[in-house]
């Protein structure tokens, strides 16, 4: 009894501090139940001394006054004398929607939680009363409407648009929300990169291959370089006598030969203008400009993809935003369509709360570890990152020794060599790589076990560790490469600023060995996914009586590496965009390439994973890598091109000493106020608009999630205040205070 | 009385998960597409069944009401309102203790269920969620809980007939 009436408490509380709106009806029919329960009941006083306006405004504040505001509907059709759901059909039924008429200016009835026959008889109503307003008033509700209606219809014609929708269902339907977020992942990119691939071209590509075909009449502009010794501008093109068959392979695997003066790389731009009818065309600017555009675009997209969908509830920490109750009650997903999807399900579900539980448990073990304890720990934690650091330190010092190896015999008489010798010095940095990102994981899950933490904080840092170990390899070759083009045999460059002997286009190599990155990396996947995945799977179906293969079980879809290879081959093509103009659009043939290719392989030769991978975490996770990625790969390229000076025997950039000089010898041929004003800007922090823009989106949702994690805390203190202190008028003296410190 | 009644009658016909089959939910599950392929897993399928058919029957508008609520453009408050019906099993306006261990028993669903397991998990959710402490979740507290949940939107839908 006790119980009931506290329910009955918490309930009339928030109820009796609604505006006075409410019909009198509802208040009349209840007092008689109300005064009769609780001595705090009787005191309520229905009068408008209850309803003072600070009060009633500070309540209105709360998001979920609205939600009341709709909804006392239901609240009134719960039955209150043993509490059953009553059915809106009963005889409230009336009463119930007189209210609701009274108020549907602004709400759409579909908000409405009614069943689809008193939605229509509303919509009569409503449709009844636009009768009484004036013209002016039924004009544009009736506009907002078809409006609305329209903005539906176009959102449901683009996502009939949406690239491989059925695929990416289906995979849904049979994998878990967590694998389907990869391949979202994989057409996000795919989009992406298509879209940088258009930037490019447009800019670039079409004003030359416009004058070059003769479409418009239009005409190159060539500037010879001044001021520059005649070695710098010494290109040669390396073309030998006897040309095997197989060059022709080596030459399309590794950008050399025949493929080094074509569209696909920087050296073939070698052009300062562009001559239309009306106006000049400047190129090099051009040129710089699609960058920087194409990697402000990644970086505004990546983080608006990251901010929708889901808030970024940054007040609480790490564990609960896999909080028990999204675990409960959003844990079962009703997408789920056949038995075994539905077992497999329980049985993750099972395994999440109980390593939750475990979790729980092993923190509380660790929060009550003695002080001896804790610094053996910490020691051997040092002694295990030192280790950690040592294992990137070798990886790095090989990858180095591969690429400046790789570098310098390449200058050698290739075409002398046997076929395999020729690739394999070529392909040297990415094998080297490739072996490193594979042996590295196992070590850091070996080391890992020792430095025993909590099993969810394990996850999180060997993926990290892995994730760091990927991408900075890829920094590591670029370096090594741009310290092998400054450094000349005398250590000092005067001549050209770089190496023009071993490097006369620098950039072009530059380009081709992303190139070279890219496409080795599509030939492992294809290989991995041939001579692994279906062999594996052909073995464990056929040959299961053998014990090994029995362990060895059938393949599970390891969502982390996976994500990681993608994030890896977007970072090579973020930096190779630059050096290769045509690399984005091998990376978006790359990318749809490999959606099949796993597709195919997660169809045939996967079977579901028991720890299954939240679909909320696993977004945030896999942009936080990208973006993680485009950082690694804006600093090469801000180095690249603010501080070795651009190759005089090539590209757009001959007349200028570094990429970057474009800028400001273009801002100086500006009118002079406009000069002004572009020092102006630029003199002010380069990081206000882009703070401007993280802020717009981050921490507009930061603010009113904390405000409302705030009100609610308020909310709940009042509430045992005056179920303490039963006194309600009390709580009409607090709003005031609690209004002060929310605002 | 009627409660009585009702609650024998529910003791009758339970299929092998222990769920009260009426013949509202045998009809909507073998005679239309929506029960057959979208329902017959579902572990709350006869809590979805009640909270949507009027007087243990079905209409044609009951199920595009249905359809309505789990489509993936109903907006959230809609979704969470009707999902807090579904999960109040005992109907009494309050998703209590009782509740929430038969919503865990229906998800895990296992015969080796220790009891600590489910108060372990069951005080967990109030602490998270209960804000005035009366050990069961109200309608608004259910909705603060459900408006941070990230995982919401995405589970509490069906996708019908390829849209």
């Amino acid at each position: 009894m006790e119980r009931r009436e506290q329910r009955v408490l918490s309930r009339q509380t928030w109820l009796c501090l609604q505006p006075p709106s409410p019909p009198t009806r509802f208040l009349s029919t209840d007092k008689a139940q109300m005064s009769s329960s609780h001595p705090f009941i009787k005191s309520l006083s229905l009068d408008s001394s209850c309803f003072s306006s600070p009060p009633v405004n500070f309540l209105q504040e709360l998001p979920s006054y609205r939600s009341i505001a709709r909804k006392r509907t239901t609240i009134l059709s719960r039955d209150k004398q043993n509490g059953t759901l009553l059915r809106p059909t009963d005889s409230y039924n009336f009463q119930l929607e007189g209210e609701i008429t009274e108020d549907l200016d602004n709400q759409s009835i579909r908000k409405y939680a009614l069943n689809i026959s008193e939605k229509r008889r509303l919509r009569d109503i409503q449709e009844t009363q636009m009768k009484y307003l004036s013209e002016w008033d039924q004009w544009k509700r009736y506009s907002s409407k078809s409006w609305k209606r329209f903005i539906e219809k176009a959102r449901e014609m683009t996502t009939h648009l949406e690239l491989w929708r059925e695929d990416i269902r289906s995979i849904e339907g049979k994998f878990g929300t967590g694998i389907q977020s990869y391949f979202s992942f994989l057409r996000f990119l795919v989009l992406l990169n298509l879209v940088i691939f258009l930037i490019i071209f447009m800019v670039v590509l079409l004003p030359v291959l416009l004058t070059r075909y003769k479409i418009t009449n239009s005409s190159f502009i060539l500037i010879p370089s001044k001021d520059v010794d005649i070695q710098c501008t010494v290109y040669p093109i390396s073309s030998s006598g006897l040309i095997y068959f197989y060059s022709y392979i080596i030459d399309l695997l590794s950008g050399t030969g025949f493929l080094e003066d074509t569209y696909l790389f920087y050296g073939h731009y070698t052009i300062d203008g562009v001559k239309f009818q009306n106006f000049i065309y400047d190129l090099p600017l051009a040129y710089l400009l699609s960058t920087i555009a194409y990697l402000a675009l990644s970086l505004v997209w990546i983080v608006k993809r990251s901010v929708e969908g889901f808030k970024i509830n940054l007040i609480r920490s790490e564990e609960h935003f896999q909080s028990y109750c999204n675990k409960i009650f959003a844990g079962w997903d009703f997408c789920i369509t056949n038995r075994s999807m539905a077992d497999l399900k329980h049985s993750s579900l099972r395994y999440e709360l109980r390593a939750d539980l475990e979790e729980e448990r092993i923190r509380q073990k660790i929060a009550e570890r003695t002080s001896e304890e804790t610094i053996r720990i910490y020691s051997l934690r040092l002694f295990l990152n030192c280790i950690v650091l040592a294992v990137l330190a070798a990886c790095f010092y090989a990858i180095y020794k591969a690429t400046i190896f790789s570098q310098e015999h390449m200058k050698k008489e290739i075409d002398k060599m046997v076929f395999g010798e020729n690739l394999l010095i070529l392909y040297l940095p990415s094998i080297v790589i490739t072996l490193a990102n594979f042996i590295t994981p196992i070590i850091f899950a070996k080391i890992i076990h020792y430095e025993d933490y909590s099993p969810g904080f394990e996850i999180r840092l060997t993926i990290l560790r892995c994730v760091f170990m990927r991408l900075a390899t890829i920094c590591v070759l670029v370096f090594t490469l741009g310290s092998k083009i400054t450094s000349c045999d005398n250590y000092l460059c005067e001549l050209c600023g770089y190496n023009q002997k071993l490097y006369p286009c620098w950039e072009t190599q530059v380009g081709q060995e992303m190139y070279k990155l890219m496409i080795f990396d599509l030939i492992i996947i294809l290989a991995v996914t041939l001579f692994v995945d279906f062999p594996r799977k052909i073995l464990v179906t056929y040959c299961s009586s053998w014990k090994l293969f029995q362990c060895w079980g059938e393949q599970e879809f390891a969502i982390p590496d996976n994500v990681l290879g993608i994030v890896y081959g977007q970072t090579i093509c973020w930096i190779g965009a630059f050096f290769s103009p045509l690399l984005p659009a091998i990376a978006t043939l790359k990318f749809i390439i490999i959606f099949y290719v796993k597709e195919i392989s997660l169809l045939y030769t996967c079977r579901p994973s028991p720890r299954q991978f939240r679909a909320s975490n696993s977004n945030f996770f896999f942009l936080l890598v990208l973006l993680i990625g485009l950082c690694l790969a804006i600093i090469p390229l801000t180095i690249s091109m603010a501080r070795i000076p651009s190759s005089k025997a090539c590209g757009p950039f001959t007349n200028f000493n570094t990429t970057w000089e474009v800028v400001p010898k273009t801002v100086n041929t500006f009118p002079n106020s406009l000069q002004t004003l572009v020092y102006g800007i630029t003199s002010e922090a380069f990081a206000v608009p882009f703070f401007m823009i993280i802020c717009c989106f981050s921490e507009k949702e930061l603010i009113t999630g904390l405000r409302e994690e705030y009100q609610y805390f308020l909310y709940s203190v009042m509430a045992e205040g005056a179920r303490e202190l039963s006194d309600i008028s009390l709580i009409g003296a607090l709003i005031p205070f609690v209004k002060a410190t929310s605002s | 009385m009627d409660k009585g009644h009702r609650e024998q009658e529910e003791e009758n016909d339970k299929d092998e998960y222990g769920m009260a089959t009426h013949s509202s939910i045998l009809y909507l599950q073998e005679k239309t597409t929506v029960g057959r392929v979208m329902l017959s897993v579902n572990p709350f399928r006869d809590r979805i069944c009640r909270v949507f058919s009027h007087n243990n029957l079905f209409s044609f508008e009951d199920v595009l009401g249905m359809a309505s609520v789990f489509s993936e453009q109903a907006c959230p408050s809609l979704k969470i309102e009707y999902a807090f019906r579904i999960y109040d099993f005992n109907e009494n306006g309050f998703i209590d203790e009782e509740d929430l261990q038969r919503i865990i028993l229906r998800l895990l669903n296992s015969n080796d269920m220790s009891e600590d397991l489910l108060t372990d998990l069951t005080s967990h959710v109030l602490n998270e969620s209960d804000l005035d402490n009366d050990n069961m979740l109200s309608f608004s507290e259910f909705e603060h809980a459900m408006a941070k949940s990230p995982d919401f939107m995405n589970s509490f839908r069906i996708h019908f007939w390829g849209c």
